[in-house]
C-alpha cells in the first residue's frame, strides 16, 4: 500500500432516486497536504463529504482510508481510525457548554483521567478560553465554527474534513480562521480536506484542488492551474457567448 | 466540567431534603392516605429519574415505562405465588427480565434509527402489546386479579414484602430514589453522560466524533428498564394483586410529563416535579370532587391539571428546574455561603 496516500476515493457514486449527486468520482488525498474540493452549488461536494465520513453509504465505488477499506464502516468507527469532520451548517450542541462539547470529542481517544487536559489544550489552541463556560446556543457563528473545529480536533484525527467552514465569516474572522487551519496543518501534521465556496480561502490555503460540477470531476490541479482552467471558469460563470 | 465535590452546598441541600424525607413517616404515621400519597410521589420520582437517563439526557421520548413496571410486577408476583420466592429477590429477577426485553426491542429500534415521534409511538405500543398478552395469557395474567399472599406482621410479612402500613414501602422507594440519583449523577459526569447529552441534540454530529450512538442509547435504555422493573416488583406488592391494567399508558405518560416538567437532563428535576405535580393532582382530585358532589364533575381535576401543564410548557419549556436553581442561588447569596 502507498504510504503517502491518506484517502483514496475511487469511482464513488451516490444516487438520490434518479439523481446522481456524485457520479463516478475519483481522487486521492496525500498525507500532510491541504486538499480542496470545490464546485458550484449542487455540484455534490457535501454529498461526497457525507459518503467519506459515513453519514450516507454510496451506491458504488470504494473509499480507502490509510489502507483500510471504509466504504461500509459506521461513522464512529471512521473517527476511531482517525477521521473527523465539521458541518456546513454549524451543528453545535446548543444546550451544552463549549468545554462539554469539546469533551465529547476528546473522549474518542482519552480516558476519564486525561480527558480534561485534552479539553484545555484544544480550547487554548482554538482560542475559546473566554467562552468555555458559555452555552453554545448563546454564541455567534464565528465562535461556533471554532467550537466545531475544537471538538473535531479533540478526537485527534489524522484527516480533518472541513465543510464550508469559512461560510458566514467576515474578512477578519476568515483571516484568523485560515491562520488557525495552517497552524493545525503544519504543527500537528493533520491532513486537511476542505470543501469551499470562498475562493479567497481555497486559493490561500490549498495545495491541490479537485473541481466538481454536476457530480463529476471536471478538473484537478494546483490553485494556479485551476484558476486558468477553461472548464472551471465555464462551470462557475457559464459559457462565453461566441459573439453578439 | 469536573464532577462536583461531594460536600458542596448543593449536596448539603440534598442531605437536608433526605433527612426530612427520612423522618417524614414518623409524623404521618397515623395518616395512611398521606403516607400512600408520599409513597406514590416517590414511586413516580424514581421512574421519572430513571426516565431522565433515556429521555432527558439522550432525548429519546420513551413512553414504555409501564411495560417495564408491569413486567417487573408480574415476574415478582408470579415467582411469589408459584414458587414462594421472596419479592426481595424476585424484584431483581423481574428487573433483569424487563432489561432483557428492553434490550431485545432496543437493538432493532436503535439499529434502524427509529427516532423522535416514531420511537415514542413504538415504545408506547409496547405497553399495549404487553397488556394484550397478559390479558390473554391465563397461566400468569388473565382478566381477573391474582392476589398476592398476605401476612399482617412478623418475619413472614417481611418475607412477602406485604405490610399493613405504607411506611416500609415509603422507605423502599426512598432507598431506590437515592440509588437512582447516584446512578444519574455518576452517568451525567461520565463519558456516557456527555455522549448521551450530545446525541440527544444531534445524532449525526456525535457519530462523527467517535461516539457509537446506538450503543449509548441501548445502555441508557437498559439502565432505565432495569430500574422500572425494580419499581414494578414493589408496585405489585404495594397493591397486593397482579392485573394486566398495570400495563397502563397513563402511567408511562405521567412519567414522561414529570421528566419534562422537572427539566430535561437535570437529576433532581423529576423529584421536584413529582412532589409538586403528583401531590397537587391528588389534592385537586380530593378537593374538587368534594366541591361539586353528584354533578358528574369527577374529572374536573384533570382539566385543572392539564391547564397547569400547559402553563408550565408555555412559560418554562426547559422545566421547573432552572427556576428552582435560580431560587437556590439567591438563597445561597442571601445566607452568604459560597
Amino acid at each position: 500500500m502507498d504510504t503517502t496516500s491518506m484517502l483514496q476515493v475511487s469511482n464513488l457514486t451516490v444516487q438520490f432516486g434518479s439523481l446522481k449527486a456524485v457520479n463516478n468520482v475519483s481522487f486521492e488525498i496525500q498525507r500532510g497536504e491541504i486538499f480542496a474540493l470545490i464546485g458550484p452549488n449542487g455540484a455534490g461536494k457535501t454529498t461526497a463529504f457525507n459518503a467519506i465520513s459515513g453519514l450516507l453509504f454510496p451506491q458504488a465505488g470504494q473509499i480507502v482510508f490509510k489502507g483500510t477499506d471504509i466504504t461500509k464502516l459506521m461513522p464512529h468507527k471512521r473517527c476511531k481510525l482517525g477521521m473527523a469532520r465539521t458541518f456546513q451548517v454549524v451543528r453545535a450542541f446548543n444546550y451544552m457548554t463549549v468545554e462539554d462539547v469539546v469533551r465529547v470529542g476528546a473522549y474518542n481517544r482519552q480516558g476519564e483521567d486525561t480527558v480534561a487536559a485534552k479539553v484545555d489544550q484544544m480550547i487554548e489552541l482554538c482560542g475559546l478560553g473566554e467562552v468555555r463556560q458559555r452555552v453554545c446556543g448563546d454564541l455567534g457563528l464565528a465562535t461556533l465554527r471554532r467550537v466545531e473545529l475544537a471538538r473535531a480536533l479533540a478526537t485527534e484525527p489524522e484527516l480533518l474534513l472541513l465543510d464550508e467552514s469559512g461560510a458566514g465569516l467576515n474578512t477578519a474572522e476568515l483571516a484568523s480562521f485560515m491562520d488557525l487551519l495552517r497552524k493545525i496543518n503544519r504543527e500537528q501534521n493533520i491532513t486537511l480536506c476542505i470543501v469551499e465556496h470562498l475562493m479567497q480561502m481555497v486559493m490561500g490555503l490549498s495545495q491541490r484542488i479537485v473541481v466538481l460540477d454536476s457530480g463529476e470531476v471536471i478538473a484537478t490541479g494546483t490553485p494556479h492551474e485551476i484558476s486558468n482552467n477553461q472548464k472551471v471558469i465555464e462551470a462557475y460563470l457559464g459559457k462565453r457567448v461566441t459573439q453578439c | 466540567m469536573k464532577r462536583p465535590k461531594l460536600l458542596n452546598s448543593k449536596n448539603i441541600a440534598i442531605l437536608v431534603v433526605l433527612a426530612i424525607a427520612i423522618v417524614l413517616p414518623l409524623f404521618l404515621r397515623t395518616n395512611q392516605y398521606v403516607l400512600f400519597l408520599a409513597t406514590t410521589v416517590l414511586l413516580y420520582a424514581v421512574l421519572a429519574s430513571a426516565w431522565n437517563i433515556i429521555g432527558g439526557m439522550a432525548g429519546q421520548l420513551d413512553l414504555g415505562a409501564a411495560a417495564y413496571v408491569g413486567l417487573g410486577a408480574f415476574t415478582t408476583g408470579t415467582l411469589l405465588i408459584r414458587f414462594n420466592l421472596t419479592p426481595w429477590v424476585g424484584m431483581f429477577i423481574g428487573a433483569l427480565l424487563a432489561m432483557g426485553i428492553a434490550t431485545l426491542i432496543g437493538i432493532p429500534l436503535f439499529g434502524f434509527k427509529v427516532k423522535e415521534v416514531w420511537y415514542a409511538l413504538s415504545s408506547s405500543a409496547l405497553v399495549e402489546v404487553f397488556r394484550a398478552i397478559f390479558m390473554m395469557w391465563n397461566k400468569v395474567g388473565g382478566p381477573t386479579e391474582r392476589y398476592l399472599p398476605f401476612s399482617a406482621e412478623g418475619p413472614r410479612s417481611w418475607y412477602l414484602m406485604r405490610f399493613n402500613t405504607y411506611v416500609p414501602y415509603f422507605y423502599i422507594m426512598l432507598a431506590l430514589l437515592v440509588v437512582v440519583f447516584i446512578i444519574n449523577h455518576r452517568i451525567r459526569y461520565s463519558k456516557l453522560g456527555y455522549s448521551l447529552l450530545a446525541l440527544g441534540e444531534d445524532e449525526d454530529a456525535v457519530e462523527v466524533l467517535g461516539v457509537d450512538s446506538r450503543l449509548c442509547k441501548l445502555k441508557a435504555l437498559m439502565i432505565y428498564s432495569f430500574v422500572a422493573g425494580l419499581v414494578g416488583g414493589v408496585y405489585g406488592c404495594i397493591y397486593g394483586y397482579l392485573h394486566p391494567s398495570f400495563f397502563s399508558t397513563d402511567m408511562s405518560l405521567e412519567v414522561v410529563i414529570l421528566g419534562i416538567v422537572g427539566g430535561m437532563g437535570v437529576t433532581y428535576g423529576p423529584l421536584l416535579a413529582a412532589i409538586f405535580l403528583v401531590s397537587f393532582r391528588e389534592y385537586l382530585r380530593a378537593s374538587l370532587s368534594g366541591m361539586f358532589p353528584g354533578k358528574g364533575l369527577e374529572g374536573l381535576y384533570l382539566m385543572v391539571y392539564a391547564l397547569i401543564l400547559i402553563v408550565v410548557a408555555l412559560f418554562q419549556p426547559r422545566g421547573i428546574a432552572p427556576l428552582i436553581k435560580r431560587g437556590f442561588l439567591k438563597l445561597k447569596s442571601f445566607v452568604g455561603v459560597k
